[in-house]
């Protein structure tokens, strides 16, 4: 089925295989290095002075959804209200979460954007994926832990979580989104709604 | 004596709030299975009574604390405000050190103690650090965790925010672990622990403006996030931030969801 649908397209995807192969082989890039350069781009373009703010956010957001696995991300946070969802409901609250996390994201590294990254090591999680160990250092106080929890998907990296100092953003957003779809009745509507209200309350 | 009385007041007000917690609101029962697996896991059953403190908490922080934290580091000189986080890092390191020993932590013990000793006289009664060793914390409500108490329901606790009873027992155990309780209460100068909790607020809000105002922004449910925070938090505290033993948490179900997920494909594709 799928290979006679793909078969039209098929010389595109052998051209962009090769014009790809070169920096992208996964064989060269380590889950460390992944998270070093990603870090380091990241600060480069989110503390670049010549750069308006909104420029910046669109920056910030390109950069995000090409390091974090969103798709992912938004399922695991509904956890067990994912596989009540309808198919309607699903689409709607993946499209509204992505906007969610990239402001939410992007308004806490806003507050490390001088920093520095400092990536020291990392371990394995299970057979896909590797938590890379890190340290934010700030200008006050001890220096910040910070763990990515990198997914390797055939030759991609992508984050799936983040953890500071314990504490998995993915986990706090899960337990907060399961405490509202409760409150609101059970239903996954209750949190399209806040969602939604949130994102035009930012705007 | 008088430590005791006092220790019994404080006591049977936690008792009487909790109380009042337990007879505030019934556990709630769910029937679907699913449901009943996550009220356990939140453990929050006098969640009506927890809000309503947590509300009440914050009142009090948008009017008293976060002005006060807001001046404070407006007003003080960066080194002013370091050498008072020292000075009370120093004051509580004597329960830090018996937390230590008591989980059998004998190099972080040593650690405590030669910080406590050197910045105590070389850095002039705590004002300075003196030394390249790294200040950590420990409490009573650790040192459970660490002999295997559970954390018990969530509770917060008026001014003192959340403390599940694990932790509310802990604070008790830890104001009899210290000397400065037992020196005021000796020598009747209670106004000493008053100014010192004082300072103590104002120091660790004044250091957690932004990062405070930030969650309060994003948060759809402020009282989940934060309770959310605080148990991950901790349990990374009871660790000392090592990583878990087990690698696969169960609490991170990635490798779950994705199998339910995998699953629940195959069978639509059949």
């Amino acid at each position: 089925m799928y290979a006679r649908r793909l078969l039209p397209i098929a010389p595109v995807i052998a051209l962009s295989v090769l014009l790809l192969a070169a920096p992208s082989s996964a064989e060269t890039f380590s889950p460390k290095e992944f998270i070093e350069s990603l870090g380091e781009e990241t600060i480069g373009a989110i503390t670049d002075p010549n750069v308006s703010e909104r420029d910046r956010l669109t920056e910030f957001s390109r950069l995000f959804r090409k390091g974090f696995d969103v798709d992912t991300i938004s399922r695991f946070v509904l956890g067990r209200y994912w596989r009540r969802a309808t198919d309607e409901q699903k689409v709607k609250y993946q499209i509204l979460f992505a906007d969610f996390i990239v402001t939410t994201y992007a308004n806490r590294f806003r507050q490390y954007s001088n920093e520095k990254l400092l990536v020291d090591g990392e371990r394995t999680a299970n057979k896909r994926d590797t938590i890379v160990l890190s340290k934010i250092k700030l200008p006050e106080g001890p220096a910040v832990r910070v763990d990515w929890r990198v997914r390797r998907t055939g030759d991609n990296h992508k984050i799936v979580d983040v953890i500071v100092e314990g504490v998995s953003m993915a986990i706090t957003q899960r337990d907060e989104f399961a405490s509202v779809i409760r409150r609101g009745g059970g239903g996954v509507e209750t949190l399209i709604a806040e969602l939604q209200e949130k994102l035009s309350a930012d705007d | 004596m008088r430590l005791k009385s006092e220790l019994a007041g404080r006591l049977s007000a936690i008792g009487l709030v909790v109380a009042l917690a337990l007879s505030a609101c019934a556990t709630p029962t769910a029937d679907d299975p699913d449901a009943r697996t996550e009220l356990t896991a939140i453990n929050d059953p006098w969640e009506p009574f927890n809000r309503a403190m947590f509300e009440f908490n914050r009142v009090l922080d948008r009017a008293l604390l976060r002005p006060v934290a807001q001046v404070y580091r407006g007003v003080i000189p960066e080194l002013g405000r370091e050498m008072v986080k020292n000075f009370l890092d120093n004051l509580r390191s004597p329960v830090i050190l018996v937390n230590d020993i008591l989980q059998g932590e004998m190099n972080r013990a040593s650690e405590t103690g030669t910080r406590f000793l050197a910045n105590t006289t070389v850095g002039l009664g705590g004002l300075f650090d003196v030394t390249d060793i790294e200040f950590h914390s420990e409490d009573f409500g650790q040192t459970l965790a660490v002999w295997g108490f559970e954390e018990g329901p969530y509770l917060v606790l008026p001014l003192l925010g959340p403390s599940p009873i694990r932790d509310t027992i802990g604070l008790i155990g830890d104001s009899f672990l210290d000397p400065v309780t037992w020196y005021t209460h000796r020598t009747d100068r209670h106004a000493i622990s008053w100014v010192r909790y004082g300072m103590r607020a104002v120091d660790r809000r004044s250091r957690n403006i932004e990062t405070l105002d930030e969650i309060e922004r994003s948060a759809i449910d402020l009282y989940a996030t934060v309770r959310s925070l605080y148990r991950q938090r901790r349990s990374d505290e009871v660790l000392n931030g090592r990583p878990p033993q087990s690698v696969t948490m169960p609490e991170i179900s990635w490798d779950e969801d994705e199998t339910a997920e995998e699953n629940q494909v195959l069978v639509v594709t059949k």
